[in-house]
């Protein structure tokens, strides 16, 4: 039940993630599996861009369903192809040639909220106390929400490192689950 | 004056007879004498709820309140607190509970709430920022707790929406009703939910969007994830992840401190049924945190098929321990399914275990028959009796409509000793530690201000003896005595302080879990993350002080309702009979020896329990002397 979401999700990160992420350096991974739903990282967000508690402004977003225990942490994935820079009359976001991460130039912005609108994440929002578009910038290459997430449902990896953790988890579950079948000591007894 | 972060700012006072709505800016001086919470509710019920009073009448006030460190990133802090007079216990209530509501409060920008008088017809309150209103809850009147926060969050068109709500048992009065937030985290203790049922206040709404300032956001940051490391480093916090408090209950059974057979005896042969090992590996789901957290205690379960079949918010340790070992049963599906219940209900697991608990004794007794129980075998460990009591209780009824009632009332009623068997202090009955295997919960729960209370004091200081804490809390020449947790002695002045440093956890919005066990944090972290979070310059000392303070603010609103030393008591049980069997096999509670000593180090009368004046004065509570004596309380 509550994995046919994770497991959608899972793939949609990583079909964004496989394709051209060459520019892109490090990369923001969502794991909504491990996601307990604290809430740490939106605090910790707010903390640091706004210095305030302000979940509504955060960049980063946990998305809940309590009855069924999924919790999706959503937020930016800088995407190779980002609608909201093709979509931004004014090219107030454009994506950075150095690292490939979707900036927002707030003097160009004339907070028409197209982005707000098109990102299939729902990753931008609109602060209606100063009237300007909040997105994650990664914090300078060094995310906070990632560095207070002990429970690694949020990392910040490498790019090309990606498909491999996904492998590597994806395998973990693989061997977990052929010891299930055929008992924990079935390596060792060779 | 403006705070300069930590604090939402104001209070919003709700008439519900009158359907009047006021905000209020929140004083200073009470932030500063009181902090926040606890001592907020204290200081303020203490004025406005006139002694003596019905507690379901709407003279009583019902008051939430949350702290100036709810809603930060300082470890764990994401609690508010309810309270009015009990219902129950007809003393001070007061419930606190976590999950996500009180954050959402404080960021709709309230830091308290205080609701009077009484509804005509069912409403519930819709508070989204600064936009609140009283609304027409005709339609989620009989619903669950489920059900309610679904259709309120489906009917506003937000799923972001808090919810903090009574079920069936709350508009039921029945005495124990919880408040019921975020769907499964319960503010349980001492009928709030009741109060609420006799407000006809079905439930309050929150959303909210405005900041949480900081006092300091240059330090911040960097303080604040130390603290977050070392909550992280603690050798506790992994098995907190893994199990929750479930694994309590193998704890508990090793030391002998399980309530079984309504606390007949400590140890029960069947434990490992109800297991957090068990629980972990046939029923978690997940996980899951109150907010800001990173214990998680919370757990996610489900009995994915058969008659006991749900998915769901808990169990914990209490529910495990009240609906298990206490009744009997073993049956792990029936108990997690009970719990599931209250929680649906709106139910205090822990004063509903014990109250069915207490009747299957008197029934073993033969105090009880049949015919009282409208042909109802109260037999110990039977799981479907136990699921079926449950739900006559939460609709009153049958034979639940005399357990709704909480055992002591439900004793007075039945007559025939039945008093005897009811494991209560103050008319609440006690949670899960058997006295015997643990001295300082004996005191915790004889002298707490709710009545019998395991987390008023919270005195864990001496469950699995946290020496190098108590050296550094109390000092040296306590030890080895005051770690020892069969040991009366130093209990007294170990339940006094905890009870002053709970206060000041309770009141700034902090969970136990973390500051009481395991003790990583004290006062001087408390005032720390104070000083960066609202900019208040306070010392180990005052802190304490203010706990001190709402201690004898409470004990003062009991004392106009009655309470002296007299009430500060235990069931004979644990004073006479020595435990049959377990670790504790042959003790009893030396309760006298450990409540001398609990006054003398409060500084109280000896003779009558109650603060003495001086004491009174010297923590600024002249008024408070002023007002008992007019209703003719004499201080010492």
């Amino acid at each position: 039940m509550a994995v046919d979401y994770v497991h959608q999700f899972a793939l949609l990160v990583l079909l964004n993630l496989n394709r051209k992420v060459t520019k892109i350096q490090k990369i923001l991974v969502v794991d909504p599996e491990k996601c307990t739903g604290c809430r740490l990282c939106e605090l910790v967000c707010s903390a640091f861009h706004e210095k305030a508690f302000s979940p509504i402004k955060s960049r980063i977003h946990i998305i809940k369903w309590d009855e069924k225990a999924v919790d999706v942490p959503m937020v930016c994935q800088h995407c190779s192809k980002p609608v909201c820079v093709d979509i931004c009359p004014t090219n107030a976001l454009y994506k950075d040639a150095k690292n490939g991460i979707v900036v927002v130039d707030e003097t160009r912005c004339i907070g028409c909220k197209v982005c707000v609108l098109s990102c299939p994440f729902g990753a931008i929002s609109w602060d209606t106390e100063h009237g300007k578009i909040l997105k994650c910038d990664l914090c300078d290459g060094e995310p906070q929400c990632v560095k207070i997430c002990k429970f690694d449902a949020l990392k910040y990896v490498k790019a090309d490192k990606v498909t491999l953790l996904r492998k590597r988890e994806g395998a973990k579950k693989l061997s977990e689950l052929v010891s299930l079948i055929v008992g924990e000591g079935f390596y060792a007894r060779g | 004056m403006e705070f300069k972060g930590g604090y939402a700012g104001k209070i919003l006072w709700i008439n519900l007879s009158e359907k009047r709505i006021k905000k209020e800016p929140l004083p200073k001086d009470l932030a500063y004498n009181y902090l926040g919470g606890l001592g907020f509710v204290s200081r303020i019920l203490f004025d406005l709820i006139k002694p003596k009073i019905d507690p379901l009448s709407p003279e009583n006030v019902l008051a939430f309140a949350t702290g100036p460190l709810t809603g930060t990133l300082f470890p764990q802090a994401s609690r508010y607190i309810v309270a009015a007079k009990s219902p129950l216990t007809d003393i001070w209530g007061s419930a606190h509970s976590a999950g996500f509501w009180g954050p959402e409060l404080k960021f709709a920008g309230y830091d308290m709430i205080i609701i009077r008088g009484r509804a005509e017809k069912p409403v519930y309150i819709w508070i989204n920022d600064d936009y609140v209103e009283i609304l027409d809850a005709s339609h989620l009147w009989g619903l669950n707790v489920l059900e309610t926060e679904d259709i309120i969050r489906r009917d506003h068109g937000d799923n972001k929406i808090r919810v903090a709500c009574i079920g069936p048992a709350g508009e039921k009065l029945v005495r124990f009703a919880a408040v019921m937030n975020d769907k499964c985290r319960a503010a349980a203790r001492s009928g709030m939910g009741t109060v609420m049922g006799s407000k006809n206040l079905k439930a309050i709404a929150v959303r909210g969007s405005k900041d949480i300032k900081i006092a300091d956001p240059n330090r911040y940051l960097k303080i604040i994830k130390e603290f977050q490391q070392r909550m992280l480093n603690n050798p506790f916090t992994p098995s907190r992840i893994k199990y929750g408090t479930n694994n309590l209950i193998e704890l508990m059974q090793e030391i002998g401190r399980l309530p079984t057979y309504n606390m007949k005896q400590g140890v029960f042969e069947e434990y490992h049924k109800i297991s957090g090992e068990y629980i972990r590996t046939h029923y978690l789901i997940k996980p899951r945190a109150c907010f800001a957290c990173v214990q998680r205690c919370g757990r996610h379960t489900a009995v994915p098929e058969g008659p006991y079949a749900y998915v769901g918010g808990g169990p914990e340790f209490e529910g495990l321990s009240a609906l298990g070992s206490r009744c009997g049963v073993s049956h792990t599906e029936a108990v997690l399914y009970a719990n599931h219940l209250c929680n649906l209900y709106g139910m205090d697991v822990i004063s509903c275990g014990a109250t069915i608990s207490w009747a299957m004794e008197c029934y073993e007794k033969g105090i009880i028959t049949e015919r009282d129980t409208g042909g109802l075998a109260l037999k110990w460990g039977d799981p479907e009796l136990l699921v079926k009591l449950v739900k006559m209780i939460a609709f009153r009824e049958g034979f639940g409509n005399l357990l709704a009632e909480g055992s002591w009332r439900a004793a007075r009623k039945i007559g025939h000793g039945a008093e005897k068997y009811v494991m209560h202090v103050k008319k609440q009955e006690i949670a899960g530690q058997e006295p015997r295997a643990q001295k300082s919960m004996g005191l915790a729960s004889a002298t707490a201000a709710r009545g019998a209370d395991h987390l008023y004091a919270f005195p864990v200081l001496d469950e699995v003896g946290f020496n190098e804490e108590i050296k550094r809390r109390f000092g040296e020449q306590y030890l080895p005595e005051m770690a020892d947790r069969l040991n009366p002695k130093y209990k007294g002045i170990m339940v006094a302080e905890c009870e002053n440093f709970a206060a000041v956890v309770e009141s700034v919005g902090v969970c136990k879990y973390g500051t009481m066990i395991p003790p990583e944090f004290y006062y001087e972290d408390i005032a720390l993350a104070l000083e960066i979070t609202v900019g208040f310059k306070f010392t180990s000392t005052e802190l304490r002080k203010i706990g001190e303070r709402i201690v004898n603010l409470n004990r003062a609103f009991n004392a106009r309702e009655g309470v002296t030393r007299k009430d500060d008591t235990l069931p004979e049980r644990f004073l006479k009979e020595p435990a049959p069997k377990g670790p504790a096999k042959g003790q009893i509670v030396e309760l006298n020896q450990m409540l001398d000593e609990y006054y003398i180090h409060r500084e109280w009368d000896l003779k009558n329990g109650l603060p003495t004046k001086k004491k009174l004065e010297e923590l600024n509570l002249s008024d408070v002397v002023g007002q008992l004596e007019r209703i003719g309380i004499l201080l010492q």
